[in-house]
């Protein structure tokens, strides 16, 4: 059997699906961050998969992309993550939910 | 002839502004009531020249300007002098004169002296107006105009306060002012339908086009423009059931009752009808014209049963004025209408007499209306007796006075038109006036001195005022003498009215019969009242309770049932209405407004502040946008 | 005289701008000198104004987005000329009527000014975007005036003045856009000129549509009814001022829209509609002069019987007849006259006392002998009295309304009852009678200040009501080119039978 495109998006999608639980189950802040990376590598999985089939290079020029992104997004969003938990002394979200309408 | 046609109309107008202006700096100035006077005279003047030409030469027709155009209508300010205005003119103007120099007197102590004057000569620039107009829209300005005259006269004293029905049937003069605008506005909407209907239909409203025009109109139309046509003169002319707001305008001070209230204005319905006599006279609308007919008999007999027990000087001549415009109606509906207008000249002067020599009576008692409280006034007044005497036989219709040859042509025409049941209401009205005529006569002038007991020093009216009123009692005595040659001058613009040999046969009979009855009812009276006692003003209770009177007192209960059923149902509806604008239409657009607020207070759960709940939402929405796209992609 | 209409529209905002840095006490003279110059280039333009020309005079045009053919395009003919020269004449009287010691005077002024520019753009634009621009700029100062100098539920009224009219506009915009994408369909170029859209024919089906949106921009304007609710309460906080503007102008705006708009781009749609139209306005007609009787504010009376006598307008409009047309358009301009100068009066009496409830006066016939006069020649103008400037219009719409319905003609001349009814009733209680309280014994007459105001209306009440041909001269021919216009391009056949230039090409 030969590894064809759709195992690599099946494998997306599976990746993504678990992020996406993820994002909305989790409470605590630091794994809703590692649900985001994994749906965004999911994404970049994807994306090379599909530039790879058309030949285009594109695909995998925005996986490029994406994973510098999402480095930068993880320089600075850690460096939130640790503020916030000087502050609250917590990382759950119902302890550091102040925006209640 | 040009100049004198603008004089005649423009006099009375300028010294409307006279007036108006010394008003504007002080309440009373004798030299407006000497101006005023003079210049309606001016118009008087004008006016018997222009008939003396008119006689003589035919019709001036002049036209001043355009006054609206818009689309193919076209209105100028256009006027006409023929038989028919010029008659109307002399009356207008003789009495207005007369008025006016009455006034100058009557008006002496009044604080609103320049006001008065201002508005009396207004009323006569409208009524001139009203008859000269050579257009159905310029006879419209004239009726709205001497409806805004009378409405401002009949409130003249506007400071006095309103007062029960029962206490006077009137209420106060502004309300009784209100009322007759009012009400006559009903009547205008009558008069504007038929406007439309003859511009849609004729394409203009120039009475010579309108008249040659109609003969080719469909019989339906012509039905619909003359019962709109009269629908507005029943309004001016206070014809039943429009009639209530003219008992109501005597709140106005007398020299309007005299001028407007009898002798010029409340005709201007007859006059209406017997200008658009080549309307009325079509056989097509035949069956308005005896509507017409009947319905002045009726409101003759209506009114002049009201009169016979009403004990307000004014009420009981406000009464007969009504009785007589019936009178002219049943004459113009059946077709006599150079005998209507006879009788609406004559009217004009005996009654103008009457209402004048009332006014007097009325100053002499310092405003007090209740015949009853009067009695044996002769004594002091005099000349206001001979007067009111002249013009009662006069109304009564006694041999040599005016309304003898008048009101007689009157009867025979209903009889010669073979409706005997308007002739019979007719003769028997004309005992019925003459009884209550001599009825207010001898209150007031004869008997026991009532007056005096009660605590009032009654004199007599200046001298000036009773020789200036001589031109009147001229007038009422021998008008009728010249019935012969008025037939001449006016039947050569209206068509005659011819008697049939068999009535002609009858006339003296026919006339010897009302002049017994009208005899027989002075008897009465005499018999009655003449000799009235000490006690006469108090109330007689027992009379007072019984049905007749009751119903008669009350004016048939007709104000009343305007009154609960018109007036209050209004006011309660338009209260209601007031609150369904509030509650229901503002309601509901407020309830949009409050449901934006609701939907933003229920949403506002949403908004916990929880991160995991926000992304929650998010995921869901995501997910509905993935299934829609799915859906839209799997259909689409 | 090139550019007079750029200069009628933009000099009030120019003079709005600099009136900022106006002195305070100044502010006042500085207001009416601006309004006064504008008056008398309205005048001018007037002057130089060719009567006997019934299309589009002194027109500018200039490229705004030529991509999209938005352009700046102003023009003015016979219909919009007469209210123009009204809203100056209005707005200059109206801050000559106002005190001196109005507080913020300067702010006041100059949202005068903009309102003024906003008004006049409104009734020169020929450019639907132009158009609606100013349509919704005018909403501001007038939000400002009732907001900021109002009564005691002064944002309530104006918030829902705002957003009611906010609202209707919304949907009319959508309405032009969908015309100007109907006219790209159709021609293959964009373009939002109205001339450019009176040539455009379309099928009755799409004109229903666009009715619908334009009627929902301009009913609420109107206001006719049931959409009529915002305006009692408007006019009752509004200051004086306010609701002599919004009576007298504002208002006016609702059914030149109709004219401008609805009637020759739509007309099968404008014929279709018209018994639609006329159930409202008979409803308007007599159901809002009842609820004028109800009232006990002499302002609330006249409020209401302005929502009355726009149903006459309303009427006179879908008439599609020369006669009922141009009369609509001259009682635009009476109802203007009128009640703004009835509003000025209510004004005058209410700086007076404090009050505006009827009940309270009574008998101020004898305190105020030359403001009763004044207010009662106003009254009979509101009555439509013939000679005065309320008569001519009012019968040129109901004569011509005839021949479209004589059944709703003898409903909506039930106004001439109904009318006196209510304006009768509010004298009789205000200045009839016995004066109900000692302290307005002492009332002083109208001064200076407020007959310089009032004295030229009454001028014109009486001027157009004996001669009214300068004015309803053009204003006919504009018509009859409006109705000719409307006929050639009716698709249906029945559409062009109910529109009559002239009786005689009719027959």
């Amino acid at each position: 059997m030969e590894i064809g495109i759709s195992h690599y998006l099946i494998l997306s999608g599976i990746l993504f699906s678990i992020g996406f639980v993820g994002v909305l189950r989790r409470k605590n802040l630091l794994m809703l961050f590692f649900a985001t990376e994994i749906m965004l590598n999911a994404v970049n999985i994807a994306f090379a998969a599909i530039g790879n089939y058309y030949g285009d290079l594109s695909g995998q020029m925005f996986a490029f992309f994406i994973i510098a992104v999402a480095a930068s997004e993880v320089a600075v969003g850690l460096g939130l993550l640790i503020i916030l938990y000087k502050k609250y002394g917590s990382l759950d979200l119902d302890v550091i939910s102040t925006m209640k309408g | 002839m040009e100049n004198l046609v603008y004089i005649a109309l423009f006099a009375p107008f300028v010294g409307s502004l006279f007036a108006g202006l010394f008003f504007a700096r002080s309440p009373k100035t004798h030299l407006v009531g000497i101006v005023n006077s003079s210049l309606i005279g001016i118009a008087f003047i004008a006016s018997v020249t222009l008939a003396l030409h008119v006689a003589e030469h035919g019709a001036v027709h002049v036209t001043m300007m355009s006054w609206i155009s818009a689309g193919d209508l076209s209105i100028p300010f256009g006027f006409l002098v023929d038989e028919v205005s010029v008659t109307m003119m002399l009356v207008v103007t003789l009495v207005s004169t007369i008025v006016h120099i009455y006034s100058t007197g009557y008006m002496n102590h009044d604080k609103a002296y320049n006001r008065f004057f201002a508005y009396l000569s207004a009323f006569v620039f409208s009524m001139m107006i009203l008859v000269m107009s050579d257009n159905f829209a310029g006879l419209f300005i004239g009726w709205e105009g001497v409806g805004v005259c009378s409405w401002l006269l009949i409130g003249f004293w506007y400071h006095k306060e309103d007062k029960t029905f029962e206490e006077n049937p009137s209420i106060s003069p502004s309300w009784a002012a209100n009322e007759a605008f009012i009400m006559n506005r009903v009547a205008d909407l009558g008069m504007l339908v038929g406007i439309f209907l003859i511009y849609w239909n004729v394409g203009s409203l120039q009475y010579d086009v309108v008249f040659k025009a109609l003969p080719h109109l469909a019989d339906g139309l012509l039905v619909s423009i003359a019962i709109a046509l009269f629908i507005g003169a029943m309004g001016k002319s206070a014809q039943f059931p429009l009639h209530t707001w003219l008992t109501d305008a005597m709140e106005g001070p007398t020299p309007v009752s005299a001028l407007i209230h009898a002798a010029t204005m409340v005709t201007a319905g007859v006059f209406l009808v017997i200008r658009a006599n080549p309307l009325f006279s079509l056989d097509a609308v035949h069956g308005v014209s005896m509507f017409i007919a009947s319905l002045g008999a009726f409101v003759a007999f209506y009114a002049a049963s009201m009169a016979l027990s009403a004990r307000d000087i004014k009420r009981i001549v406000a009464l007969s004025t009504l009785s007589q415009l019936g009178y002219m109606f049943a004459a113009a509906g059946l077709g006599a209408y150079w005998i209507a207008l006879f009788h609406l000249a004559a009217h004009a002067f005996f009654k103008a007499l009457l209402f004048l020599g009332a006014g007097n009576v009325m100053h002499a008692m310092d405003d007090e209306l209740d015949i009853f409280k009067m009695g044996g006034m002769k004594k002091v007044m005099m000349g206001s007796y001979v007067y009111m005497g002249i013009a009662s036989f006069a109304l009564a219709g006694l041999p040599i006075m005016a309304g003898f040859y008048s009101k007689d042509a009157i009867i025979e025409t209903a009889f010669n038109d073979g409706s005997f049941i308007i002739w019979a209401i007719l003769v028997i009205t004309a005992g019925m006036t003459a009884f209550y005529s001599f009825r207010q006569v001898f209150f007031t002038f004869h008997g026991e001195e009532r007056y005096k007991a009660l605590g009032f020093h009654p004199h007599d009216m200046y001298k000036y005022v009773l020789v200036a009123m001589a031109p009147l009692a001229a007038l009422a005595i021998s008008f009728g003498w010249f019935m012969d040659s008025f037939h001449e001058f006016i039947t050569k613009n209206l068509p005659d009215y011819e008697m049939s040999h068999h009535t002609h046969d009858l006339a003296p009979f026919l006339g010897t019969l009302v002049i017994i009855l009208a005899l027989t009812g002075i008897f009465i009276a005499w018999k009655k009242y003449a000799g009235k006692g000490a006690d006469a003003w108090k109330r007689d209770e027992e009379f007072e309770q019984s049905f007749v009177y009751k119903l008669v007192a009350n004016q048939y209960y007709v104000p009343k049932f305007y009154d609960e059923f018109i007036v209050q149902p209004y006011t309660i509806a338009s209260k209601k209405f007031w609150e369904i604008d509030k509650a229901v239409v503002d309601g509901f657009v407020d309830l949009i407004g409050k449901m934006f607020y609701k939907s933003g207070d229920v949403s506002r759960g949403m908004q916990t502040g929880s991160l995991s709940a926000y992304l929650n939402w998010m995921g869901v929405g995501a997910l509905l946008l993935i299934v829609t796209a799915a859906i839209t992609a799997l259909i689409g | 005289m090139d550019h007079i209409l750029s200069i009628l529209i933009f000099l009030p905002a120019v003079a709005g701008i600099l009136g900022f840095v106006v002195d305070k006490g100044s502010a006042k003279a500085y207001g009416v000198s601006v309004a006064a110059v504008e008056l008398l280039l309205a005048l001018g333009l007037w002057a130089s104004f060719d009567t006997t020309n019934p299309g589009m005079q002194f027109t500018e045009f200039s490229p705004i987005i030529s991509q999209f053919g938005i352009s700046y395009n102003v023009g003015v003919d016979g219909i919009s000329l007469f209210i123009v020269i009204m809203a100056a004449l209005i707005t200059l009287l109206g801050i000559i009527l106002l005190r001196d010691d109005t507080k913020n005077m300067k702010n006041m002024i100059v949202s005068l000014l903009f309102l003024e520019m906003t008004m006049v753009g409104v009734f020169l634009s020929l450019d639907a975007i132009i158009f609606y621009l100013f349509w919704e700029l005018s909403l501001v100062p007038m939000l400002y005036i009732i907001g900021a100098w109002g009564g005691a539920d002064r944002v309530y009224a104006a918030v829902k003045f705002f957003l009611y009219t906010f609202a209707g506009s919304l949907i009319l915009l959508v309405g032009l856009l969908a015309m100007a994408y109907l006219f790209h369909l159709e021609s293959g170029v964009w373009s939002f000129n109205l001339l450019d859209w009176y040539t455009l024919k379309l099928t009755p089906d799409q004109q229903f549509w666009l009715f619908l949106a334009f009627f929902s921009g301009f009913a609420i304007k109107v206001p006719m009814f049931p959409f009529h609710t915002w305006l009692p309460w408007a006019h009752g906080q509004a200051p004086t001022i306010g609701s002599v503007i919004l009576a007298a102008v504002l208002l006016k705006m609702g059914t030149y829209g109709f004219v401008r708009f609805s009637l020759p781009i739509l007309p099968d749609a404008s014929v279709t509609f018209t018994p639609f139209i006329m159930a409202l306005s008979l409803i308007m007609v007599i159901y809002t002069a009842m609820v004028a009787f109800a009232q006990k504010d002499m302002k609330q009376v006249i409020a209401y019987s302005s929502v009355s006598h726009m149903g006459i307008i309303m009427i006179g409009v879908f008439a599609m007849n020369a006669e009922g047309l141009g009369g609509s358009i001259f009682l635009m301009l009476s109802h203007g006259i009128v009640s703004g100068a009835l509003f000025m009066l209510v004004g005058v009496i209410y700086e007076r006392t404090g009050t505006k409830i009827m009940e309270e006066f009574g008998g101020l016939a004898a305190v105020m002998p030359v403001y009763a006069t004044v207010f009662g020649v106003m009254l009979m103008a509101s009555v439509g009295l013939p000679l005065t400037i309320g008569f001519v219009g009012e019968f040129l719409v109901l004569l011509g309304f005839y021949k479209v319905s004589a059944v709703g003609t003898i409903l909506a001349g039930t106004t001439i009852i109904i009318g006196s009814v209510y304006m009768l009733a509010l004298f009789k209680k205000s200045f009839f009678g016995p004066v109900r309280h000692e302290k307005n014994l002492g009332l002083k007459d109208l001064d200076k200040r407020e007959l310089t105001a009032l004295l030229p209306l009454v001028a014109i009440v009486v001027w157009l009501g004996v001669y009214p041909k300068p004015v309803l001269e053009p204003i006919d021919n504009s018509v009859k080119a409006l109705l000719v216009q409307m006929k050639n391009h009716a698709q249906l056949e029945s559409t062009k039978e109910a529109i009559i230039v002239s009786k005689k090409e009719a027959k």
